[in-house]
């Protein structure tokens, strides 16, 4: 009895004292040195995968620069979450992107100003021009962050459409001859005309003509395209026009009239998937992965990255499952800018380091470490003669095998390691030959399409993605404006009212897509929508519009 | 509390109070020590946050901290008042508690007393630990049961077609009308076999006399559960009604997290949601904390009302 008594005793002890250690006890495991090598921590507030501990190129990476960085990735919740749970809690990784609420770290002073010492690190200076740093200059005239993305180094190499469009199965274009198909109605209708001739996939699985994306932030596959439907570019929350220079609101317009009712008139018929605003994202890529569904819009990396390799692994591109991004506006002849060329600046976030970082320098020296060509080649390429290998022209190039290994989750996890979240470029690499990453290498690309694909760009005379849609520069030094929406945070007028739009869309854009009488949902829309006060909204962006061209005056 | 237990407290009312000297302390050292931690824990894990309230009554900034941000009085509750939305986030609060308190609690006491009239000793096991096992599931599991069962393809949809009711799958979660059902069918199914538990222990205690008396009264079946198991059950069902009146607010979180969708987010949203979303997500962290104050305010009315209800009408009680 008294044993058993001492076991229950000492069991309590370990349960409470296995509580308390979940609490504190990882406190000061970071930054630790192990051999000379430095470790650091990074979170970003997007979701993403965690490589192994051991990873090969890690370790490689570390032998060059003396360091290697944790990272972790968002679960379950939205940026803004996580970071407010972060916040609240005062503690922070060395480095962070918070996403979409970048905003609320600065606000929190969690952050440490680059500015002084930008300068000291040769790769950090290069990556922006003075314009560009002055442009990622938050109020207080101090640098917090580094945008990631969109840098080109030289030429750019553009292949993928990597954003926004009308997507549509290569099978669907093959069966009716490839078509030119430029608006809206046509879209519909050719997918209408190939689902009554072809209810079922080869296999008898019921195809779904049309689906939408609606889940929390990702619902933009729902709510945005009537901007690019007026042939307007990717400025996220108004269109711009160009020659007045006033801010215009896309949600109120006729083509967004028009763009619904034709939603609406597909759902009627079926032709929409009725699971469209009740599916989760996860729902919706375990879907697009069987190759059941017909079209969709959606931004590339938001479903290409997962359901193009799953597409692969069951074979279905030989059905002509893979999705082809079309031109599509809302009448014929109107220039579309679904596709812009050029760098694309969001200063609304980046690579942070925070004030509980202990050694800021080694930190930033590890960034500019990073930018280095020989690392950068390791990060995206791999390791010569392993994941690609060099012909006697000094180009690149990769095997059918080593495409094949690349897109195998176990050997990413144990092998890749490209610091996705950290600064990067993008376009011509420092020899001046090879891509800066493979997918951006011409031969590289055109190699490592599917049949279907290829065959398809044949017909439209295609060599890219890219030229499926065709291509423009950015349309102005303000773009892209969703860069400042992004940071309007409930404290301003504008950005409350922009909360309480975004929660009335949500709401009702599904509710006028399933109305039995359109016209009627529309107006109570119209109604609910005025009562956000978009109107200050749009002054406040119309603001910055303005701000921004005066900025870029400054260096003309 | 049993009713033997209830002889019991009486006839300790009737001695006279012990008093506290070293000696009794000594006897009860073990006991006291006990107590202390569970008091620490109380203290740390309940109390010390709290201070975090003051937070509600100023324009509270992350970097200026609780020592340095401005008071601007109740300007957060005004707000929180003249919002529509938190207004309908109170009402979708209040219903959901309540339906999702009735159901659970009647289906609970139900089960219970069905359970009870088993006599099959095997069958009465394998039931019970069927039907506890749901309350071990967390709720992203049982969300995602949820939305395979109720989807266009899922097995509802399947039998309702068979039976020639529905003639096209009805997507039940871009229904308004359908979520608060759903929620409460979901907390029923997670949380009867669970609850019942305490009543089946409470069952067990009620003296066997009692049901030999009512037989030889000629009591059937219906005669002894209404005079003999449901009066002895009585002070059990009193206490956790009570307890669970002041849960009311606490509707849930996660369910209606997981399963809203923007079709249903005029029904869906609980206070909770309405927290996370303002006061984490937005960085306003003053309104969510002042939301988070009505909610116990609110709470802890409700919890006195019915305890006052309870000692008027002579009941078991909490305080």
């Amino acid at each position: 009895m008294k044993r058993k008594q001492m076991l229950a005793f000492g069991l309590t002890i370990a349960m409470a004292a296995s509580l308390l250690a979940g609490c504190g006890g990882e406190k000061k495991d970071k930054e630790k040195e192990e051999g000379g090598i430095k470790e650091f921590t990074a979170f970003f507030a997007v979701p993403g995968t965690e490589i192994n501990d051991d990873n090969e190129i890690q370790e490689k990476i570390a032998e060059i620069t003396g360091a290697k960085c944790k990272e972790t990735w968002l679960t379950g919740q939205t940026a803004e979450e996580a970071v407010g749970t972060m916040i609240a809690g005062g503690e922070y990784p060395d480095f962070i992107d918070g996403g979409d609420a970048m905003e609320q770290l600065y606000e929190a002073g969690a952050l440490v100003p680059l500015d002084d010492y930008i300068d000291d690190y040769p790769n950090i200076k290069e990556y922006y021009t003075e314009e560009e740093w002055d442009k990622l200059r938050k109020d207080d005239g101090h640098i917090y962050w580094i945008q990631q993305f969109g840098n080109i180094y030289g030429e750019e190499k553009a292949t993928t459409h990597n954003d926004e469009a009308f997507w549509i199965q290569a099978r669907v274009l093959e069966w009716a001859g490839y078509p030119e198909v430029k608006t809206m109605d046509q879209y519909f209708d050719l997918i209408e005309a190939y689902q009554e001739a072809n209810p079922t996939m080869e296999d008898g699985t019921e195809n779904i003509p049309y689906t939408i994306l609606c889940d929390d932030w990702r619902y933009f596959c729902l709510e945005n395209a009537p901007m690019f439907l007026d042939g307007y570019p990717n400025d996220g929350c108004v269109m711009v026009d160009t020659d007045k220079l006033q801010v215009m609101d896309y949600n109120t317009s006729p083509t967004a009239v028009k763009y619904f009712q034709k939603l609406n008139e597909e759902y009627k018929k079926g032709i929409i998937d009725p699971e469209s605003f009740t599916q989760t994202y996860d729902e919706y890529i375990a879907k697009l992965s069987t190759g059941r569904v017909l079209g969709m819009i959606d931004q590339w990396w938001d479903f290409a990255y997962s359901v193009n390799d799953s597409l692969k692994q069951q074979g279905l591109n030989d059905q002509g499952c893979d999705y082809i991004p079309l031109p599509i506006t809302i009448e014929e002849g109107m220039k579309n800018q679904w596709h812009n060329s050029g760098s694309v600046l969001n200063v609304a976030s980046g690579l942070a380091i925070t004030t509980d970082c202990d050694d800021v320098e080694g930190a930033l020296q590890f960034i500019n470490d990073l930018l280095g060509q020989e690392v950068h080649d390791l990060r995206y390429w791999g390791v010569e003669g392993v994941d690609y290998d060099v012909d006697e022209n000094g180009e690149y190039y990769r095997t059918e095998e080593m495409r094949t290994q690349a897109s195998d989750t176990a050997y990413k996890a144990s092998h890749l390691c490209t610091y996705s979240y950290f600064p990067q470029y993008s376009g011509t690499s420092r020899d001046g030959i090879n891509a800066m990453s493979p997918q951006n290498q011409p031969r590289e690309f055109f190699d490592g399409l599917n049949d279907d694909v290829k065959k398809c760009f044949e017909a439209y005379g295609a060599e890219t993605y890219v030229d499926m849609l065709g291509t423009s520069e950015a349309p102005g030094p303000w773009y892209p404006l969703y860069s400042f929406s992004g940071t309007l945070t409930t404290s301003t007028p504008g950005g409350m009212a922009w909360t309480k739009m975004g929660e009335v869309k949500h709401e009702y854009l599904p509710k006028v897509v399933m109305a039995e009488d359109f016209d009627q949902a529309w107006d109570d829309y119209m109604k609910v929508y005025e009562d956000c006060n978009p109107q200050a909204f749009l002054d406040e962006m119309q603001a910055e519009l303005e701000r921004r061209i005066e900025e870029h005056e400054k260096y003309e | 509390m049993t009713s033997a237990a209830k002889r019991r407290k009486k006839e300790n009312v009737m001695d006279p109070v012990p008093k506290i000297t070293w000696k009794e302390i000594k006897r009860q050292k073990v006991l006291l020590l006990w107590s202390v931690v569970i008091v620490i824990y109380g203290i740390i894990f309940c109390y010390l946050p709290l201070g975090g309230w003051i937070m509600a009554f100023q324009d509270y900034k992350p970097k200026d901290g609780l020592f340095h941000s401005a008071f601007i009085g109740l300007e957060n509750f005004k707000f929180l008042f003249s919002d529509a939305t938190f207004l309908r986030v109170i009402r979708n609060t209040l219903a959901m508690g309540v339906i999702n308190l009735a159901s659970t609690f009647v289906m609970a006491i139900v089960f219970a007393i069905l359970l009870n009239e088993v006599k099959a000793k095997g069958g009465k096991k394998v039931v019970q630990t069927i039907s506890y096992l749901p309350h071990f599931l967390s709720w992203i599991v049982v969300t995602g049961i949820l939305h395979d069962v109720l989807s266009g393809t899922g097995i509802v949809n399947e039998i309702l077609m068979r039976l020639n009711i529905l003639d096209q799958p009805l997507n039940f979660f871009a229904h308004p009308k359908f979520f608060w059902p759903i929620v409460a069918f979901a907390n029923v199914w997670k949380e009867t076999g669970w609850n019942a538990i305490i009543y089946l222990s409470a069952i067990t205690a009620i003296d066997p006399s009692l049901y030999e008396a009512a037989s030889m009264d000629g009591a059937g079946r219906w005669a002894k559960i209404k005079h003999v198991t449901l009066p002895g059950i009585k002070p059990t069902i009193m206490i956790l009604l009570l307890m669970n009146v002041g849960n009311v607010l606490n509707a849930g979180f996660e369910i209606q997290y997981l399963l809203g969708n923007g079709l249903v987010q005029s029904v869906s949203q609980t206070i909770d949601i309405y927290v996370l979303k303002w006061g984490i997500s937005q960085g306003n962290y003053a309104l969510g904390t002042a939301a988070g104050i009505f909610k116990s305010l609110v709470s802890i009315v409700l919890i006195v009302i019915a305890n006052q209800i309870a000692k008027r009408h002579g009941e078991e009680r909490l305080f």
